[in-house]
């Protein structure tokens, strides 16, 4: 971590050799891009957003979805923010300096207000982060683990005090940890807040109101402190439509605007229809399944290799997939920096799958139950996987569950392979750490892993703040993880978003999250 | 009358009593929390453990049915486990949706089923009662979620005739939310109109059978205003009691069509509430329901009662 | 009503609802034997779709062109042509196939509840009947609970705790739909018991048990039967729309509805895959339709003679 300076321009151009690059896994994508850079940017409309799901409080301190972040981004902003290609840039915080490994000071910006007037200084970070600490029902405990305690150095300077190194921190300091809430807001509405987030961020618009199952309602900021490049809508709604054939078609019928996913199954459709603009964003999510080790059949490692070989990923990702996404070789996904593409996937070796079943003492085979969610690609996919390991005598049973059910079993430790989808981290270690770390009691690990080596490398990479060579450990940690196979990861899924051809200026950041500061409407 | 009613309501308390016992049982076998689900993606278990404790959840069964109860009695349903607020705030909130989509799908049915009804019954044997009879075992045949289905493509995407998701308040937004409701109340009435025309046609046959009608046309009035004179009052009963019997199905029971189109009503509210182990919404929901339900039942008996005159209570 | 688990419910709201209190009005013979006349052309129809069903679903094995569970995953969605009759779905599976062996799963679920609910509802009938007083208070004020009970929440939470396979949606639409057929039979004892022929066998001294099966039963029947055959063609339909939700059969088996909605996101690109299922569903469930009339107007005894 070193002190850096801000160069807003660069991202554009590093946006067009990040689609290049995944662009070798997906056909073209950039025709139908709703960017357009040489006309002028007009203020004014209603930008209509389609979402799966609602979001579920508008305190990003308590927040544990994934929905919430998507509007969070838009009117609170986290002290650090990401470029195209994952790397951190100033957000509320000027520049950052590690003076030593346990030390991280912060310059914040000056001149900020949040949307009720109020000041943005280093009182008011020190005021965030207690809360996020100490605050009963907080759900960033957890990722603020690692912060001590935060000193106010001078109004616009703070020192956050480690407890021990914290490669990742910066990392998580750019979603909902770094996420600032104006103290007056916190002091006087209290949990209202949950429901009510008027002038609580800094962001480019503000919250107006939220109609509970139908809307959500933010506004263009007058106030905002950044003017270059938008904020140019002038307001934008949510809309959750949990049905996603219905979704894609209210984008059809011209109801909405935008929608946040595209099924696999309708992106050709949506390529070829005139009316729509289709924009393949690469994810940071993985779509993986857990193997219960702590009981049989896959507490014995040759199985679970078993299985990982007689598995096509290839055919799953371009059947059941449909190219919608890249073939994953473990938790790190292509857009990180992290990524070592000189691991290959594992790929499809009946022979060897053989083999590891006479080394694992079954043979000709065995059965076991596959737990995955009640979606319809999860289903596909279970289906597909099941005919692939029948080939080599493994019977697959699929046990459909909902979502409360699946987490259950898989907390218990109740399941022998259980789908997992993580919607993905910026740093690797928020992709890895919280998994294969021997972990007693409920946690993440659900695979119930304990291994001492992958445990060594895990804390490794927290306390080594060199880049080189925190990719290096993460390598040494993939090539460990296809070898004992706690997860068998699948694919890093690709997300298609669709836009009416009215939306312009949409840049996508592969965090998945929809920023609509420089989004204007023609 | 009045101690009938009296009696009917008292009656109804220990079926309540056994409705709530049995979701409050069924809920909690189901594996999973709600502080799972809330928080799926935290690995704070300390947390999860003190929110547990807060909501009472780590206390045994029966005493969490007790405290309930002794809520219940108090007039409070309690508060939802997703969203902190009370569970009366959240079922009023989709109770206006539900209620004028079932509004509208009964119009819808009996604007459709009354002339077929009538028709198929004064016109029987002929081809008209033919097309009656196929409209009345398609509606009943349909699975509803087909049928969206096509109005959607029909008339959502490719004719863009009217919106496909979402809801607007035709009490706020007039027109606009009329037009929010169509598909939706199409979906339910379609079907809805098949039984009202099979329940009118029939009753209509019966009531034409009877001996005053025969002694009308022998004075020599015209079928048409025999039919408008008495018969059709007399038909119309029945409608009435499947129209009231339906209602409570319409409110509770129409989730699949509430997902499909979007709209915020009790059926997907309760649906949710299941996937997400809400439990007080669960809970205060299926009472709810069960109340309206009931109180739907008693009003449909009641009327039939009074309109009827050959029909009395022993 | 289609689409509600419980569908409209009963045969004939109108007379059917067996509550002895209410005496139906007393119907024109004139025009019920013409109804009975217009109808019968229909009964042997459905008569005829029903045979056609069981059949289909006896014979899956043998006139199954293709596995049903074989994946083609290099000809999905195909079109229908002379290889594949019915085409392909979204993992190559042969429609056709599918459709032949789901033939067994929805008529397994719609037969299997409603047996469950005759059952369990024609015991708790007699019994209520029977008992009179404080029993008869308990059952039907039971039966009252689960009427007034959602069927979609008993439905999922008999999923979550029993496991989403088909045996949790034959139990939980089974529960459904009993209270219809409790009714039914407590309607009829209380009506044949207060026949004079009743009275006096037994003030002969003929126990309980006799008097059910010899003049209970047998009259009961006749709305049983009609009851039943209408309640199939909803549980049918129900375990439709439950798999909407994802309950009902499991992967990779197939019933009709789970097919349309697996097929549901490809409505545009193939058709196909919902169509067929579809068409299945309505075929069988007006066969069933016209089955339950014909039954009705054939045993009606005011239409005798």
């Amino acid at each position: 971590m070193r002190s850096s300076a801000p160069d807003a321009n660069l991202y554009r151009r590093d946006f067009l050799q990040l689609c290049a690059l995944a662009a070798g896994a997906v056909a073209p994508t950039m025709a139908a891009r709703p960017a357009s850079a040489q006309t002028t940017p007009k203020k004014g409309g209603t930008l209509r957003v389609g979402f799966y799901l609602e979001a579920s409080t508008m305190d990003p301190h308590l927040s544990g979805s994934k929905v919430d972040r998507q509007i969070y981004h838009n009117i609170y902003e986290p002290l650090l923010t990401l470029d195209v290609k994952l790397g951190i840039k100033p957000g509320l915080a000027e520049s950052w300096q590690q003076v030593e490994p346990k030390i991280l000071t912060l310059k914040l910006r000056k001149g900020v207000k949040f949307q009720d007037g109020t000041d943005f200084n280093a009182e008011v970070v020190r005021f965030n982060f207690n809360r996020m600490k100490t605050e009963p029902k907080s759900v960033r405990k957890g990722e603020v683990a690692s912060i001590e305690s935060v000193d106010v150095v001078d109004p616009h300077t703070v020192r956050i005090n480690l407890r021990r190194p914290d490669a990742a921190l910066l990392a998580t300091l750019t979603d909902r940890a770094g996420m600032m809430v104006s103290p007056k807001v916190i002091q006087e509405r209290g949990a209202e807040l949950e429901r009510n987030a008027k002038g609580a961020g800094t962001g480019p618009f503000e919250f107006v109101e939220w109609v509970k199952d139908d809307h959500l309602l933010i506004k263009r900021n007058e106030s905002y402190w950044n003017k270059q490049g938008g904020p140019y809508l002038d307001r934008v709604r949510y809309r959750p439509i949990p049905d996603d054939t219905v979704k894609l078609q209210s984008l059809q019928a011209g109801e909405i605007d935008v929608i946040d996913y595209v099924q696999p199954r309708d992106v050709a459709g949506v390529r070829a229809d005139k009316n729509l603009v289709e924009l393949d964003v690469p994810s940071l999510a993985a779509f993986a399944y857990q193997l219960n080790q702590t009981r049989p059949p896959f507490n014995v490692k040759a199985l679970r290799q078993a299985v990982a070989y007689a598995i096509d990923l290839d055919q799953i990702v371009k059947g059941v997939w449909l190219n919608v996404g890249v073939p994953a070789n473990g938790p790190v996904p292509p857009t990180s920096w992290a990524y070592d593409k000189t691991i290959p996937p594992i790929k499809r070796d009946l022979a060897k799958a053989k083999a590891k079943l006479a080394e694992g003492g079954k043979p000709s085979g065995f059965p076991f139950t596959i737990t995955t969610a009640n979606i319809p690609i999860n289903v596909q996919e279970a289906e597909v996987i099941q005919a692939q390991l029948a080939e080599v005598g493994i019977q697959a049973k699929i046990k459909l569950v909902d979502a409360a059910t699946q987490l259950s079993d898989g907390n218990s430790k109740n399941f022998d392979m259980i789908s997992y989808q993580w919607s993905g981290r910026p740093d690797p270690d928020g992709n890895s750490y919280q998994f294969f770390k021997t972990t007693p009691g409920t946690s993440l690990n659900w695979s119930g892993i304990s291994n001492s080596q992958i445990d060594a490398i895990l804390d490794k990479t927290r306390e080594v703040s060199n880049q080189a060579e925190r990719k290096k450990l993460y390598s040494e940690l993939t090539r460990l993880l296809q070898e004992e196979l706690p997860m068998i990861y699948i694919v890093h899924p690709i997300e298609p978003k669709a836009f009416s051809p009215k939306v312009q200026g949409y840049e996508p950041i592969p965090d998945g999250m929809m920023r609509f500061k420089e989004v204007w409407l023609k | 009358m009045g101690r009938l009613v009296f009696r009917r309501l008292l009656a109804t308390i220990p079926v309540l009593v056994l409705v709530t016992a049995g979701v409050f049982a069924l809920i909690h076998l189901t594996p999973g929390d709600p502080i799972d689900v809330m928080m799926a993606e935290s690995v704070d278990d300390s947390v999860k453990a003190n929110l547990r404790r807060e909501l009472g959840l780590d206390q045994p069964i029966y005493v969490q049915y007790a405290t309930w109860m002794r809520r219940l009695l108090r007039g409070d349903l309690g508060r939802s486990i997703r969203n902190g607020e009370p569970v009366i705030e959240n079922v009023s909130r989709r109770i206006r949706p539900s209620l004028q989509l079932a509004a509208l799908a009964m119009a819808v049915s009996l604007l459709l089923a009354t002339p077929l009804g009538i028709l198929s019954a004064a016109r029987r044997n002929t081809s008209v009662d033919r097309v009656g009879t196929t409209f009345a075992l398609f509606g009943i045949c349909m699975p509803n979620f087909l049928l969206a289905l096509l109005l959607i493509f029909c008339f959502g995407v490719k004719l863009r005739w009217l919106p496909i998701s979402g809801y607007l308040d035709p009490l706020e937004d007039g027109w606009p939310g009329l037009r929010s409701l169509i598909l939706p109340a199409l979906t339910l009435g379609l079907a809805l109109a098949a039984v009202v025309t099979r329940t009118l046609r029939s009753s209509m046959l019966e009531a034409l059978g009877e001996d005053y009608v025969r002694t009308a046309r022998a004075k020599g009035l015209s079928e048409w205003s025999v039919i408008r004179g008495h018969v059709l009052k007399n038909a119309l009963i029945p409608v009435v009691t499947v129209l009231g019997l339906q209602l409570g199905t319409l409110i509770g029971g129409a989730v699949i069509t509430e997902y499909v189109f979007a709209l915020p009503g009790v059926g997907r509210l309760v649906v949710d509430a299941v996937f997400a182990r809400d439990y007080p919404l669960v809970q205060g929901v299926v009472l709810l329901i069960a109340i309206g339900f009931i109180l739907s039942n008693l009003a449909v008996d009641l009327l039939y009662g009074w309109i009827d005159p050959r029909i009395r209570y022993r | 009503m289609a689409g509600s688990i419980r569908g409209s419910g009963i045969a004939e709201p109108a007379t059917a609802v067996a509550r002895p209190s209410l005496r139906p009005a007393v119907r024109g013979r004139r025009w019920e034997i013409l109804r009975q006349a217009a109808r019968t052309r229909l009964g042997p129809l459905g008569v005829l779709v029903m045979l056609l069903a069981v059949t289909v679903a006896l014979l899956a094995p043998v006139i199954s062109p293709y596995d049903p569970l074989k994946q083609d995953l290099g000809h999905t969605l195909g079109r229908p042509d002379r290889a594949h009759l019915m085409g392909t779905d979204n993992v190559g599976r042969d429609v056709l196939s599918r459709m032949i062996w789901g033939t067994r799963v929805s008529l397994l679920a719609g037969f299997g509840s409603v047996a469950l609910a005759m059952i369990a509802g024609g015991i708790l009938g007699l019994l209520a009947g029977y008992a009179g007083g404080q029993t008869d208070g308990f059952v039907m004020r039971l039966m009252d609970a689960v009427l007034s009970f959602p069927p979609l929440v008993l439905a999922l939470a008999l999923g979550a705790v029993l496991g989403a396979g088909l045996g949790g949606v034959v139990i939980a639409l089974g529960v459904v739909y009993t209270p219809t057929f409790a009714r039914l039979m407590r309607g009829q004892v209380l009506t044949i018991t207060t026949r004079e022929y009743v009275e006096a066998a037994r003030a002969l001294g003929a126990p309980g048990w006799r008097v059910a099966w010899h003049h209970v039963l047998p009259n009961a029947a006749a709305p049983i039967v009609i009851q039943a055959s209408l309640s199939v063609a909803f549980a049918i339909l129900a375990e439709a729309s439950l798999s909407f939700l994802g309950l009902g059969v499991q992967p990779p088996g197939a019933s009709w509805g789970s097919m349309i909605n697996a097929g549901r996101g490809y409505l545009q690109q193939a058709p196909w895959i919902v169509f067929w299922p579809g068409a299945a569903l309505f075929v069988t469930v007006v066969g069933l339709n016209f089955v339950g009339d014909a039954v009705r107007d054939a045993l009606d005894p005011r239409l005798r003679k």
